[in-house]
């Protein structure tokens, strides 16, 4: 291929001196963007103003969707879900991914392999997670967690983990807690590693605490990776569906939706496209804001 | 002073590994019992509940290896993550060098964009793409999935991939250029092979994206001839019955892609992750 700026003559180039090659180089990138992210996502919000069922033309309804939602009692059982679902999961994965990173991070044997085990969870496809906590949860002595509590005589009668209307939704967030903590370890022992040696040795010197370090020298340095890493999984935690859709399916008495599940419900099973599109758009200025922050941190970042 | 700082450190040390210890248990028992039930017969898993198996077999990987739909789910769902990945990395890469090599307009805007879609959820977008399925009569097929998986994979490898551009050094770049290489020639000759490690462990990561994902292949797909080994785990329980020895026997075979080439590829996780984030 002919150099480009050679070829071109020293005139002024209105959109950039690579501007011919640097279009055709993303090109591919932008069918992606535009043909499976920006098309979809728009014809996701005229779905949401139409009523309509799989097959079947649809008919313009205006707001009538969001309506609908908003006065749906399963619809704000799944708002009050979602939330407790995510911020707790989130504040959860955040504590325990720091517990390992700190620990990882301190000279302990065979740390690569404890690394690489603590990060484990993290390897495995979330549909086998979820599977497994299933078979964990399970209601018997058949169940790892019901034989453990049992054996150790710490309960008398089987827990209902996954049928029990209080607890259910906890069961859920612990299987899905157990999965994501590792990718927060990661972050934030990547974070850690950046962190000069020399302040710490001078707090040493100066005679400050354990916690006095943390607090001062390692929180404060990670406040960023910290945002980004909580902003992240605020975003997959909500819209994760695999915990749910197969520890409970949304159930006890709807205990566990949250909107994922219950879009996928409407729109999949229930065959009402319009509805079911209108669920996690319900959610869209919360998403907006975050990815807003995120993105902007993101590329502070780089 | 100093012997009392000796012991506290006696002391931090003892604190961390019990701490170690209690993570370990977490993070592995629940792995150690999936293989455990996977090793039992039948009878036992409910007869002999316990953290061994007295009676080992391999009942349950004989059938799930021969008497089941296993096979066809695990090479569909290589073949998605294999194509899938290797068109991203090719469409990341001519993106990443547009946006870290090249000048012109809306170069940031480009950028920014990659992120934003990276970070759209497929929870907002698997109605909509499944109606863009089907009108391309792709329904019920495996390449819907090879097409619908790009817009996540897509994104994440151009976002790694700019990270690694950037980090090589300008200066061999433009060298290149005088010598008459071309910006084609100097994507092809010059950055690929010195991002080349970067480009695997990035392909790795888009893998074990593709290999986990459930949502669109639920939803896209429904043969058992077109499933891909997480749709047809998930089917297998659907049922009233549920075989635990034998879903257990898949659910480990199953991971054994992702776990393995985690097992490779986890030394530089941390690094990895530090640039754009897998998933959480």
């Amino acid at each position: 291929m002919q150099s480009v700026p050679a070829a071109l003559p020293r005139r002024r180039h209105p959109f950039g001196k690579d501007a011919r090659l640097a279009y055709l180089f993303l090109s591919p990138i932008l069918l992606v963007l535009i043909g499976l992210v920006a098309y979809p996502f728009f014809s996701a919000i005229s779905l949401s103003l139409q009523d309509k069922m799989v097959g079947a033309p649809g008919t313009f309804v205006g707001l009538q969707n969001y309506l609908t939602l908003l006065r749906d009692a399963i619809f704000q059982k799944t708002v009050v879900n979602t939330f407790i679902y995510t911020v707790l999961g989130v504040v959860l994965k955040a504590i325990l991914g720091m517990i390992i990173a700190l620990v990882i991070n301190e000279e302990i044997r065979a740390r690569n392999l404890m690394r690489a085990l603590c990060f484990l969870p993290w390897a495995f496809p979330t549909l086998i997670v979820a599977l497994n906590w299933k078979w964990i949860y399970e209601g018997t002595q058949a169940g790892l967690l019901n034989m453990l509590l049992y054996e150790s005589g710490l309960v008398s009668t089987y827990v209902r983990w996954l049928s029990d209307v209080n607890l259910a939704l906890f069961s859920v967030i612990a299987a899905m807690v157990w999965q994501g903590t590792p990718f927060y370890a990661m972050m934030f022992l990547a974070g850690m590693q950046a962190i000069p040696k020399e302040l710490y040795e001078a707090a040493e010197v100066d005679g400050a605490s354990i916690f006095q370090r943390f607090f001062k020298i390692t929180l404060p340095s990670l406040t960023n990776v910290i945002i980004i890493t909580m902003l992240l999984s605020t975003i997959w935690t909500a819209n994760n569906l695999e915990f749910v859709y197969i520890l409970t399916g949304g159930g006890p008495n709807y205990a566990t939706h949250i909107f994922p599940t219950l879009s996928y419900e409407i729109a999949i099973s229930s065959r009402r496209l319009g509805l079911g599109a209108t669920v996690p758009l319900m959610f869209l200025p919360i998403l907006v804001v975050i990815i807003l922050v995120l993105t902007r941190r993101m590329l502070e970042e780089e | 002073m100093a012997a009392e700082r000796r012991k506290g450190a006696r002391l931090k040390k003892r604190i961390t590994y019990a701490v170690l210890s209690v993570l370990l248990i977490w993070s592995l028992l629940p792995v150690y019992w999936m293989v455990v039930t996977s090793l039992k017969s039948n009878r036992d898993i409910y007869n002999q509940p316990g953290l061994l198996p007295l009676a080992p077999v391999l009942t349950h990987y004989r059938v799930t290896l021969f008497d089941t739909h296993f096979l066809t789910f695990m090479r569909n769902s290589f073949l998605v993550a294999v194509t899938t990945t290797a068109a991203s990395i090719v469409i990341g890469s001519l993106a990443a060098y547009a946006i870290t090599r090249l000048h012109f307009v809306g170069r940031r805007w480009v950028a920014r964009s990659i992120i934003f879609v990276y970070l759209v959820p497929p929870a907002l977008l698997f109605i909509p793409l499944f109606a863009v399925v089907y009108t391309l009569g792709l329904a019920d097929t495996v390449y819907s999935l090879m097409l619908t998986y790009l817009t996540f994979t897509v994104p994440f490898c151009t976002w790694l991939l700019i990270g690694y551009f950037k980090t090589i050094p300008a200066e061999i770049a433009e060298a290149a250029l005088v010598d008459g290489c071309g910006p084609a020639g100097t994507l092809w000759r010059i950055i690929v092979p010195l991002a080349l490690p970067a480009m695997a462990v990035v392909a790795l990561f888009s893998y074990t994206l593709s290999w986990n994902e459930f949502l669109y292949a639920m939803v896209f797909v429904g043969s058992d001839s077109q499933k891909t080994i997480t749709v047809g785990l998930a089917g297998l329980i659907m049922g009233d019955v549920f075989m635990w020895g034998q879903l257990m026997a898949a659910a480990v075979m199953g991971s054994l892609p992702a776990v393995l080439i985690y097992a490779v590829s986890q030394r530089w996780v941390v690094g990895g992750l530090a640039v754009g984030g897998v998933k959480g």
